[in-house]
């Protein structure tokens, strides 16, 4: 077994190749945003003014407070997985509950933050938003199909996070095995980095 | 390749320092939407964002530690077909005249 090809000892596992796999699932998520984001760009650049109006009426400091939670939450999910590196299994899991509970209450603001928006009648199809200008529906089309795609992905996340606290509670997520734990974590940085774009290009729009 | 056991690990300090300049990168971000830069907000707003991700990417995701050179090239590869996307998106839009 030369250096190149050798497994993990344990059960003859190939950590690098499960990584490998998760980012290779990252990247084609990527190019998934990617033209969504490349939609937008070309909606905004046709549409300057009217994504100007309507990017005003979203609620920036809700925004900037899913911000810091989802930053946060990828903080805990990186302490998690470093922490069970180092065989501190308690902490591990605590920390992986906190990444939960921060997912979660980033997706309570966004139901805050879209039930506010329906009440306002801004929702896709509503007859006061149809009649606003053709840039403005665009916005709210694109804001509403962006987020709602990223927190689904958010949901999936809080569930895979869950499957992983149940292995860890069970001892198959150790410090000799942490893989599916690392890839979880890849996972869930994605969905941070995605966020760190929407942020900017929905609410902060001037 | 290296056994998962062996992996390099992380010191805590290191990932709490990451998140303190994200969260201080974030404050540019929003403070730099507020004043009237033109043109340049959406480009200030995007660099911020890329350094932001770069710093996930590398801390977070450990791609700085990751050893095959195939973690360090699929990256630029897939960001270079999405610029070619972009490329050939706004080349349409910019010569499609009259037609919106």
């Amino acid at each position: 077994m030369d250096e190149t090809t050798a497994f993990a000892l344990e059960g003859q596992r190939d950590a690098t190749g499960a990584r490998l796999g998760m980012w290779l699932f990252i990247l084609s998520e990527i190019l998934l945003f990617g033209g969504l984001f490349i939609l937008y760009s070309a909606y905004r650049y046709k549409n300057p003014v009217d994504f100007h109006h309507a990017s005003r009426e979203l609620d920036v400091i809700l925004g900037t407070l899913n911000t810091i939670i989802l930053l946060t939450s990828s903080l805990s999910m990186a302490a998690s997985i470093a922490a069970i590196q180092r065989s501190q299994r308690k902490l591990s899991m605590v920390l992986l509950i906190a990444t939960m509970a921060l997912g979660l209450f980033f997706l309570l603001n966004k139901g805050f933050e879209w039930g506010a928006k329906m009440e306002h009648g801004i929702y896709p199809n509503a007859p006061t938003l149809l009649a606003r200008a053709k840039g403005e529906i665009l916005f709210f089309g694109l804001y509403y199909v962006m987020t709602g795609l990223h927190g689904l992905h958010v949901l999936v996340g809080v569930c895979v996070l869950l499957v992983m606290l149940i292995l860890l509670s069970k001892g198959k997520v150790r410090s000799t095995h942490f893989t599916p734990l690392e890839n979880s974590g890849l996972y869930w940085h994605l969905v941070d980095i995605i966020w760190i774009f929407l942020y900017p290009l929905f609410y902060l729009i001037s | 390749m290296k056994p998962e056991e062996e992996v390099r690990k992380t010191r805590y300090q290191t990932y709490a320092l990451v998140w303190v300049t994200l969260i201080i990168l974030t404050g540019i971000t929003l403070s730099a939407a507020g004043r009237e830069l033109g043109g340049w907000t959406v480009l200030i707003a995007l660099v911020i964002a890329g350094t932001k991700s770069g710093l996930v990417l590398n801390y977070f995701m450990h791609l700085r530690s990751e050893r095959l050179t195939v973690f360090k090239v699929i990256i630029p590869l897939v960001l270079a077909v999405f610029l070619v996307f972009i490329l050939l998106t706004f080349s349409d839009l910019a010569f499609r005249g009259g037609v919106k």
